[in-house]
């Protein structure tokens, strides 16, 4: 019977393993191992059909550091993460509380809501240049009637902005069904007891929704912060990092330097640099994903 | 859903509601009714900015419709798009599903939350990073503009999501039902086939959707790693945007139909989706 046992349990052990680990090493294998030959590729000088022909040290990062369209982009990948990901989190954040209210109706309203999230981001893009066209775009023709007029993709700043609204478009329903469930989960009896001493609908909100969906809140910042310093679809599509390279995000730098110019030693460089910097980020996020899974 | 909130409200705030409410959802359907117009519109119309109404301000046409319909790289697109997408969700399952498993299930040296967030730690790279090594490797390995390449590539930022989301949905299943499917002398692989999976079909499809919908959204590798015969629905529309600028018509079109099959899914999921977007942190 011991011998049984003990056979079970070496075989649960195993079978554990085998479970695992081909997940594992996968994510070695095409994570990893990739990275290291990133910075492999940031220190050589890379000619297209040769490979490798020599190491050049630091003269890549040196070329990076030094390159104003890299920081250009940094530039503009930061103001997009500025902007988007606060305005994301409040206005999915107001939508849920609106929807989670319970008024008839809810549920296709948050159906509808919800749906952006499933749009294809570079579609959305496209489909942008035609309503921010400055001929004939319904975003120019609404504001030319109250007299407005801005030339939204001839200049860097109508371009990153016309971007912004349209990944606030896209992803504030990611905020908005994350908060819905978490707003949804909240015990009902705690609401009869802070209706009774709250003079509205806001203190409601302030006093239980927000409190209790904070957890969950944080984590979908912490998401779309993630997400958002990756962005690449929607503003590519939109502005092809047009007019020049002004409204260019770090990942469309990088794909350009890599895939249009073949400059590998310079792409992986940047990369490398790209990753140090946001590694801070890295780390804040690490620290509360933890505390939330815990 | 509050529903107290709602019935103890005044007139006046179950206005406000509706007002806001209303706003998010015209906000939200523009974009998608701008398409809808303009893909029925003769290009010429599209510049007209009072025609709003079909058969009202403008005659409808089906013209763009069938123009991109019935271009073969539209349709080869699509399908790329399609087996990439379904390629990935069932090759993230096969990969991340036992994993997920074995974290929710056995102590490891390392702590599975650890483990969990090391998978996680994958969705803060940014796919251009990685873009070089990717390129050479299918190169290497003759994928390049391939479906698979694509398949292998996606799965990889995507292997997290079935980890993550799984290793909470197996915890929320009893170990009651585990420990007598045992008594019965159910070997340890098939407690996890015969029991736990099956009890587990939710968060599969909820899984299975939110990968499917990323892959399909995804444009930096199938625009890079494609050059012909993979290319991928988006990376399709990317390519008529350099080549074909402003075309109002065909990017309607494109819009539409990029939207349809994840939009299709998610109608079919929403309710549970909201678990699997936080990686499990709401309980659903």
């Amino acid at each position: 019977m011991a011998a049984v046992a003990v056979r079970r349990r070496e075989y649960g052990a195993v079978f554990k393993y085998v479970l695992l680990l081909p997940a594992v090493i996968w994510v070695i294998a095409f994570t990893f191992l990739p990275l290291i030959s990133v910075i492999q590729y940031s220190f050589a000088n890379y000619v297209l059909g040769e490979g490798i022909t020599g190491y050049v040290g630091f003269a890549n990062y040196e070329n990076v550091l030094t390159d104003h369209r890299f920081w250009h982009s940094i530039m503009v990948t930061a103001i997009y993460v500025v902007v988007t990901v606060p305005v994301e989190v409040v206005l999915g954040f107001l939508a849920a509380w609106l929807v989670s209210l319970g008024a008839p109706g809810s549920r296709g309203f948050r159906t509808i809501i919800g749906m952006p999230l499933f749009a294809l981001e570079v579609a959305i893009g496209y489909l942008g240049v035609t309503m921010f066209s400055s001929q004939g775009g319904v975003v120019a023709v609404v504001l030319g009637l109250i007299g407005i007029h801005i030339p939204w993709l001839s200049t860097p700043a109508g371009g990153i902005s016309a971007a912004i609204i349209l990944d606030i478009w896209r992803w504030t329903s990611f905020v908005f069904l994350i908060v819905l469930a978490a707003l949804g989960s909240i015990p009902s009896d705690l609401y009869d007891a802070a209706i009774l001493d709250a003079k509205n609908h806001w203190q409601v909100m302030w006093r239980i929704g927000l409190p209790l969906a904070w957890p969950v809140t944080t984590i979908a910042i912490l998401l779309r912060i993630v997400e958002c310093l990756k962005v690449f679809a929607i503003p590519y599509a939109l502005t092809t990092g047009g007019p020049g390279a002004s409204t260019e995000v770090f990942s469309a730098t990088d794909y350009l330097t890599t895939i249009q110019f073949f400059d590998f030693g310079k792409g992986s460089a940047m990369g490398i640099v790209f990753l140090i910097m946001v590694a801070v980020i890295i780390t804040v996020f690490f620290r509360q994903m933890r505390k939330a899974l815990d | 859903m509050i529903n107290v909130l709602w019935l103890r409200s005044s007139l006046w705030s179950r206005v406000v509601v509706y007002f806001l409410l209303i706003s998010a959802v015209v906000f939200t359907l523009l974009p998608f009714l701008w398409a809808a117009v303009n893909s029925i519109k003769t290009s010429a119309d599209t510049f007209l900015p009072g025609a709003v109404i079909p058969f009202v301000n403008f005659q409808p046409t089906l013209d763009s419709w069938r123009g991109v319909l019935e271009d073969p790289q539209v349709e080869n697109a699509f399908v790329s798009s399609m087996v990439v997408s379904l390629g990935t969700t069932i090759f993230g399952l096969i990969l991340g599903v036992p994993a997920a498993y074995a974290l929710a299930r056995f102590r490891f040296p390392i702590g599975s939350n650890d483990i969990a967030l090391w998978f996680l730690s994958q969705r803060v790279l940014p796919p251009a990073v990685v873009l070089v090594p990717f390129y050479l490797l299918l190169v290497h390995l003759r994928l390049i503009d391939t479906w698979t390449g694509l398949i292998f590539c996606n799965s990889t930022f995507n292997l997290a999501f079935a980890v993550v989301i799984m290793r909470d949905i197996f915890r929320d299943v009893s170990t009651e039902i585990e420990d007598a499917a045992k008594v019965e002398g159910a070997r340890p692989w098939q407690v996890f086939w015969k029991v736990s999976l099956p009890l587990s079909v939710d968060g599969l499809v909820v899984t299975s959707v939110l990968i499917f919908a990323f892959t399909w959204n995804e444009a930096l590798f199938s625009a890079a790693l494609t050059s012909q015969s993979a290319t991928t629905f988006s990376a399709l529309v990317l390519a008529s945007r350099s080549t074909r600028g402003v075309d109002f018509n065909v990017a309607s079109v494109n819009t539409l139909i990029g939207v349809l099959p994840p939009v299709i899914l998610y109608f079919f999921v929403q309710r549970y989706l909201a678990r699997g977007l936080s990686f499990g942190a709401v309980k659903g």
